[in-house]
């Protein structure tokens, strides 16, 4: 019995963040496992946890928390276990700088992809009026919009280029970072890493053009060095999809 | 000396830093730079990712040591790790974890509302020379042209309406702050809605426990230093570009 329950789909973007950190802190947790594709987070009992309908959310005895980073601080600072965030006050301002970098800039970018060519095609084949009444449901309009896109492949040609041009751009910014630095906001692995790695460990899958071992070499460092770890391997065995399962490729030899 | 503080009139982003700074009783040396006129861009201020691609838009820039660092709420966090002033954090985890959140939503939701709307009351003149973001550099665009879209507009205000409320239920317990003691979420609030009173009156008409710690806020000797800072009568009234309203949702 641990005091801590953690609403997640895939170790994969917002929801692995709060695990990987959950993992690595060495909190025992109790996993409640929603299907974003089945909607599981917009039902009655879920909101009754997160009234806007989004994964993820803890609790840690009675206390309710949501916003993925944010949840990570909490993690960080709540329990024993090692630190991760840095000591210096410069390199904890550059850790939430890389987050709030990732979490507003580059995600929702790979997000727009993401949703595009996996979460629409996933869900279109479903009865139309059973997905008309599960976009009612959803708590936020932006969302709401979001969901009607994805299923009726409604991204526009400019929106889906400027997720691609941010795509391009952002992976040259992260191979910049890890050039000059071991980890990506100091010379210690820690919550930005968590954060990055949760976006970023199926890019050598999903843009091979602009991630591999010859473009990016201290990517795929630094995606290799997180994947060695045991707590992403104790995270990833969490997952039940194909999705969860592209982690494998970091098994890979450098080239 | 512990920095250098590039900065604007003290409103947005500008105010989050100048009054953290003054709360915590950081002496930095400040440089007041014209942010409508593009001054961040130009070659005096130094130029690394951070500075370039911050989310924030046409925020300050905090130059310690050899790094530039940006992002008023996490530099208002340096602030409060650095500076000998009482804590603008709580020290509980969960405290902290609500403030953190409640400022997301300010940087995430109000934010990029206000801005759109200050934009477009007050539009910037040009496009300066040297953005290096091209998105940053759409934004300035549509504000130079006046293009902001209508339904973006009525979301915004919607935005700036529904933050009102959310802060005037945040209060209804009587309490003076918005995390109960002082903090950080008091400052950014109201950096993002202190030009709102303006070009959403609706959102304050029936607000009395706002009104009331606006007062309050105000009253504060690094708020009033902080907006002491200002060269104009009125600097809630200056904007320029902020960050983007979220494109995905
Ligand atoms: N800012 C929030 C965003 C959470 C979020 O949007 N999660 C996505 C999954 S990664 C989600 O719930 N999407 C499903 C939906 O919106 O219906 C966080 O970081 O926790």
């Amino acid at each position: 019995m641990t005091d801590v329950t953690l609403y997640h789909w895939e170790p994969n973007a917002n929801s692995g963040k709060p695990m990987l950190a959950l993992f690595e802190k060495g909190v025992a947790f109790d996993s409640h496992y929603l299907d974003l594709l089945n909607f599981d987070q917009h039902r009655p009992d879920y909101l009754a946890v997160n009234p806007l309908g989004t994964i993820p959310a803890m609790t840690h005895g009675d206390k309710v928390l949501t916003e993925s980073t944010a949840i990570m601080e909490y993690v960080n600072e709540a329990f024993d276990g090692p630190r991760l965030m840095p000591a210096d006050p410069v390199d904890q301002w550059r850790a939430r700088w890389w987050m709030k970098f990732l979490d507003q800039w580059l995600a929702p970018s790979f997000s727009m992809i993401g949703w595009s060519v996996f979460v629409g095609p996933s869900v279109r084949q479903k009865d139309p009026a059973e997905l008309e009444a599960a976009i009612d449901r959803i708590p936020m309009p932006e969302r709401r919009t979001a969901w009607r896109k994805a299923i009726n492949g409604a991204f526009s040609p400019e929106e889906m280029t400027e997720s691609q041009r941010r795509v391009g751009l952002g992976i040259g910014y992260l191979e910049a970072a890890l050039v000059q630095r071991e980890w990506l906001a100091s010379g210690e692995y820690g919550l930005a890493d968590i954060n990055g790695f949760n976006l970023a460990y199926a890019m050598p899958l999903s843009q091979p053009q602009l991630c591999n071992d010859e473009l990016t070499p201290n990517i795929m460092r630094w995606l290799r060095a997180i994947y060695a770890r045991p707590a992403t391997r104790a995270c990833w065995a969490l997952g039940r999809t194909d999705l969860a399962r592209r982690i494998s490729l970091l098994e890979s030899e450098p080239a | 000396m512990t920095g250098i503080l590039y900065h604007g009139q003290p409103n947005g982003p500008s105010f989050t830093v100048l009054a953290a700074a003054f709360e915590k009783g950081v002496d930095l040396e400040r440089r007041p730079i014209d942010l409508v006129a593009g001054d961040r861009h130009s070659a005096a201020l130094p130029h690394p990712i951070e500075v370039d691609q911050s989310i924030e838009g046409e925020g300050p820039v905090l130059v310690v040591g050899d790094v530039a660092m940006t992002d008023s709420v996490f530099l208002a966090c340096y602030l409060d790790d650095i500076g000998t002033g009482p804590a603008i954090r709580p020290a509980d985890p969960y405290a902290r974890w609500q403030m953190m959140a409640w400022c997301r939503y300010v940087i995430e939701r109000v934010a990029p509302a206000a801005a759109a709307l200050g934009n477009a009351a007050a539009p910037p003149h040009t496009v300066p020379a040297g953005i290096a973001s091209a998105d940053l550099a759409a934004r300035w665009t549509d504000a130079v042209e006046g293009e902001a879209d209508a339904t973006q507009l009525a979301d915004s205000r919607t935005k700036i309406v529904q933050a009102v409320e959310k802060i005037e239920a945040q209060l209804a317990d009587g309490r003076d702050w918005l995390m109960g003691d002082f903090s950080i979420a008091d400052l950014e609030s109201f950096a993002w809605l202190a030009g709102m009173r303006a070009l959403v009156p609706q959102a304050f008409v029936a607000s009395p426990r706002v009104d009331a710690w606006e007062a309050r806020l105000r009253a504060r000797p690094a708020v009033a230093q902080a907006l002491g800072l200002a060269t104009v009568p009125n600097p809630e009234a200056i904007w320029a570009p902020g960050p983007e309203i979220n494109r995905w949702g």
